[in-house]
């Protein structure tokens, strides 16, 4: 009895000693694993330069060396061989020689009927998006790489065609990377939940143009 | 001093003697205590994610726990007020039990948020550069220290003059005696602002914090001694008066009463304006989308306070069983209340609207548990040390005799009493 | 009676007892801090990182000492020769951040750049970016969805809001820091001395944007991932038990070139410069677009400004087919 105390401690020590070995199981989440090639689209489009011109085999061909070998139809037919892959999705924009002169492939047409190099397409762009363009000139639409110094060597402003495929200009959707996963988050659902504060634009969407008359739903 | 050296000599010697429902009551708490050491060295070699923290809710138990005790320091200094100002002599004695829990809680305020730091091997960063005065916690880190010593001075002055059967000089004691109840205010007021300043947080970021600190710390506290003295009467030979347990309940039904009055407050604020700035209420006490899991609690500690303060203010806690149970119902409810009810739902939902729940883990709640056996020891062996010394049985002039069997009314000398008594 | 009567001396048997109690007392608290053994060396701070002063009390020389000790941890760690250096503020510039709300599609390359960048820790995941998907209609970032999850982004319903540090002008981080291991620099980017932290998590509690991070366990980086080019206020590796965020890659900035993550967003969302220029970029769109920063009501001034364009990104036709059929996709 009276070495009860003395017992109480020692087995007490006995049972920090055998638990000192479990170790500690810390939920650390796996990484994620994203690799550099993930990250940087860098450039996402490689721009035409000039002179324009194509891979064919292994010829490097200017634009009119093709093109000089038979006229230009006035309305262009589907294309044959060449620029197979090219898909017309510039919206009201449709017809090419919009931008591209008839005659000379080598070139850009402007709408005055001045034609242009490839390396001057902003200036092609500006005539009908004249706000993006002003907006790209200020740095504010755009990419800017390099270096944040005004007038600095380093500083590169991607021009349109870098970004954007003249055809179907609309920015393609990408495959996204993986979302947070930190420590003791707990299950996180990846769709919103249900019941979260209304969106007015939800809340006041009208079935077949009848003003919306239903009461806020409780959350 | 050789003297001094000797009195605590006797006191450490003191704290071991004592019948066997002593010595178990130590034993246990000595085990607890070392098992909330065996985690807390887990934590410090594996860093804090042993604990359920994470960087959405990065405050959990441990500042819970911190809050509450800081609440329970300040009002165990609540009693001076009537023995002080009221001219009160019966409680005078209760004046020290008051003050020796106030240091024992802030010895276990100080240990909870040691443990809560990173890099706890840097706190005399603290000394170096300190943020003071727009940082609170430096106000908090001033106030908690100029507090814990100034109610050792006057436990151990009292106690020691007790011991040296001398009466104590007033200049000593009165003085600080009357800067400790302004001091408690101002601890329990700078912990609430802590909280409150912080913009990012709508849930803290509101005038009520404060007040209602002090109205859940004046409950809890008395409270608390109320239990304690109870224990005492009961176990030790140390009669404590009638007056005492009536005094103690009566500020801890006043203080509940107001409490549950802010909580009202609250509740209407929150939750009839319905903005989004009351999202965290909602969490609280409702859940939000499909997470709920300090609903119960909070309802709990509604449930807990709700029964101690109808057993209090009915004729029923006239019994000291029904007065206990109502005290140790409003400790658990307050600490609910202060602790999960306040501190984790301001984290819920993050400032950017994620919603990441907290829930202590095992090593954490040893560690908490670890800290609580220690202050409660350093308490238990506080009041063992200062029975036998204001009873006259541990004094500088007597062998220590200790007498469980004969329960002698003992009453510390007022100095005025000894007329013509120095040093 | 005797003032110096001593206490009854104890018998033997006492004592033994009484020493048998100690004995097995200490014993068991010994036993209680045996974890401490798998403490290993690089947990231990060494005498000169613990007497180490301040950043900003810093000398040369022992600035010089600190990044020399610093580059030998790297190595002894990751077997890498890092360059460590301490880049100091330009002078004329204050950093301002803007972002293209019509132009962000949620890819979250940002994010993972950034995790390349400044070294944060792979496992636990470690990220000074969130992107939130946002529902149109509303502004406020509570509402929006961290863990979006769909095979392509932009989604029709839905824009885009990544939120980081806002290196505010006025805040509450660096208020509430007791030990001033936080603070603003003269550029505008508030950063913190990762020696200096205790790690108390005020700051953390404090941000409105949720954008301090801290490490609750030591942040584990393969080497091969590990990025050589350090600063000692940003990228460099943090131990355990210090905060740490986004410091506008101040190691490149403060160098002229641009933050990681906007070299890394693939559709140019992302505008960075020195608000004190009016030529930059940030400047212009400060002046030409209706620019409105988060939770503007919490005083804190920041320096993440967000814009919209003319509309949002998505082609006219599939937007008008989602919202007008079915929501939800």
């Amino acid at each position: 009895m009276r070495f009860l105390i003395p017992a109480t401690f020692l087995a007490l020590a006995a049972v920090f000693v055998l638990d000192a070995r479990r170790g500690v199981a810390l939920p650390i989440p796996p990484a994620a694993g994203v690799s550099k090639a993930d990250l940087f689209l860098g450039s996402p489009r490689v721009a035409l330069t000039d002179p324009p011109t194509i891979q064919n085999g292994s010829f490097r061909q200017t634009c009119s060396e093709c093109h000089a070998l038979f006229p230009s139809p006035e309305v262009p037919r589907d294309p044959l061989l060449q620029h197979t892959h090219i898909a017309l999705d510039h919206g009201l924009n449709d017809r090419c020689y919009n931008c591209h002169a008839r005659e000379n492939r080598d070139v850009l047409v402007l709408h005055a009927g001045e034609t242009i190099g490839f390396e001057r397409v902003p200036e092609l762009c500006a005539q009908c998006h004249g706000t993006v363009f002003r907006d790209w000139q200020d740095g504010i639409h755009g990419r800017t790489t390099g270096s944040w110094v005004t007038g600095s060597a380093s500083l590169r402003r991607l021009k349109c065609t870098e970004c954007h495929d003249p055809h179907s200009p609309a920015y393609p959707r990408i495959a996204l990377l993986p979302g947070p996963n930190t420590l003791r988050m707990g299950p996180q659902e990846s769709e919103p939940h249900h019941g979260v504060p209304e969106n007015p634009l939800e809340k006041w969407k009208a079935p077949h143009g009848a003003a919306s008359g239903q009461p806020s739903e409780k959350h | 001093m050789k003297e001094y050296g000797r009195f605590l000599f006797r006191c450490f010697r003191v704290s071991f003697a004592g019948d066997w429902r002593y010595q178990a009551w130590m034993t246990f708490l000595t085990v607890v205590a070392l098992l909330g050491l065996n985690a807390y060295a887990r934590q410090f070699v594996h860093g804090l994610g042993v604990t359920g923290m994470s960087d959405q809710v990065s405050w959990g138990l441990y500042i819970a726990n911190f809050t509450f005790l800081v609440g329970m320091a300040a009002a165990a200094v609540m009693l001076v007020i009537p023995v002080y100002i009221y001219k009160n002599q019966e409680l005078h004695d209760l004046v020290i039990f008051g003050e020796l829990l106030a240091v024992a809680a802030i010895f276990m305020c100080l240990a909870f948020v040691t443990v809560d730091l990173g890099r706890p091997d840097r706190f005399m960063h603290l000394l170096l550069r300190f943020n003071f005065p727009i940082s609170m916690l430096t106000w908090d880190v001033i106030v908690l220290n100029g507090y814990l010593v100034l109610n050792l001075h006057i436990c151990g002055y009292l106690v020691y003059c007790a011991y040296r059967r001398r009466a104590p000089s007033k200049r000593f004691y009165i003085p600080f005696v009357f800067t400790a109840i302004v001091w408690a205010v101002s601890i329990h007021t700078v912990t609430a602002f802590l909280y409150v300043g912080l913009g990012g947080r709508p849930f803290w970021n509101a005038a009520i914090i404060a007040p209602r600190f002090l109205a859940s710390a004046f409950a809890g506290g008395p409270a608390f001694l109320l239990v304690t003295l109870w224990v005492v009467d009961r176990y030790t030979d140390y009669v404590v008066p009638p007056k005492a347990f009536k005094t103690l309940k009566n500020i801890v039904t006043v203080a509940l009463i107001i409490n549950m009055f802010l909580l009202v407050c609250e509740v209407f604020t929150e939750f009839y304006t319905d903005s989004a700035h009351g999202v965290s209420a909602r969490y609280l006490f409702f859940g939000l989308h499909g997470k709920h899991a300090l609903v119960p609690w909070i309802w709990s500690a509604i449930g807990l306070n709700t029964g101690a303060l109808i057993l209090l203010v009915t004729p029923l806690s006239r019994r000291h069983g029904l007065l206990n149970l109502a005290c140790l119902m409003l400790i658990v409810g307050i600490w609910i209340e202060k602790g999960m009810g306040l501190i984790v739902p301001a984290f819920i939902p993050s400032p950017l609207g994620e919603l990441v729940e907290y829930s202590p883990t095992l090593d954490e709640t040893l560690v908490c548990l670890g800290i609580w056996a220690f202050g409660l020891g350093v308490y238990t062996v506080l009041v063992r040390i200062t029975i036998p010394v204001l009873a006259g049985r541990l004094t500088i002039d007597r062998l220590y005799h200790p007498d469980y069997t004969h329960k002698v009314p003992v009453t510390f000398e007022h100095p005025s009493d000894t007329a013509g008594s120095h040093s | 009676m005797d003032a110096n009567l001593p206490t009854p001396a104890p018998s033997r048997r006492s004592f033994l007892r009484s020493a048998v109690t100690v004995a097995s007392g200490m014993s068991a608290a010994v036993a209680a801090l045996s974890p401490l053994k798998e403490l290993e060396s690089s947990d231990i701070p060494s005498l000169d990182e613990f007497l180490q002063k301040h950043y900003l009390e810093l000398g040369p020389g022992e600035m010089q000492a600190a990044l020399e000790r610093i580059r030998n941890e790297v190595k002894k760690r990751w077997d890498v020769d890092a360059v460590v250096r301490d880049v100091r503020p330009k002078e004329g510039v204050e950093f301002v951040y803007a972002l293209n709300l019509s132009r962000c599609i949620g890819c979250r390359r940002c994010v993972h750049a950034c995790v390349a960048e400044n070294n944060q820790s792979r496992s636990p995941e470690i990220q000074y970016i969130r992107v939130l998907e946002m529902p149109r209609g509303t502004i406020d970032i509570e509402r929006g969805n961290h863990h979006y999850d769909r095979p392509t982004v932009p989604d029709a319903l839905h824009y885009y809001m990544p939120v980081q540090c806002h290196q505010c002008a006025n805040p509450p981080c660096t208020k509430v820091c007791p030990v001033e291991a936080t603070w603003t620099e003269s550029d505008g980017i508030t950063v913190i001395d990762y020696d200096w932290c205790i790690g108390c998590r005020y700051c953390e509690a404090a941000c409105p944007y949720w954008a301090r991070r801290f490490n609750f366990v030591e942040p584990e980086i393969p080497a091969e991932d590990l990025n050589p080019d350090m600063s000692y206020l940003s990228n460099r590796p943090r131990a355990k038990g210090v905060m740490e965020k986004c410091t506008f890659c101040l190691h490149r900035t403060r160098e002229g070139k641009m933050p990681a993550c906007l070299e890394a967003c693939p559709v140019g969302a992302r505008k960075f410069g020195n608000i004190l220029d009016p030529e930059s970029e940030v400047a212009k769109i400060l002046r030409e677009k209706r620019v409105f920063v988060l939770k503007e009501d919490v005083g804190t001034l920041p320096r993440f400004f967000y814009y919209f364009d003319e509309r949002y990104p998505r082609p006219a036709d599939e937007e008008a087919a989602a919202l007008a059929g079915e929501d939800g996709k």
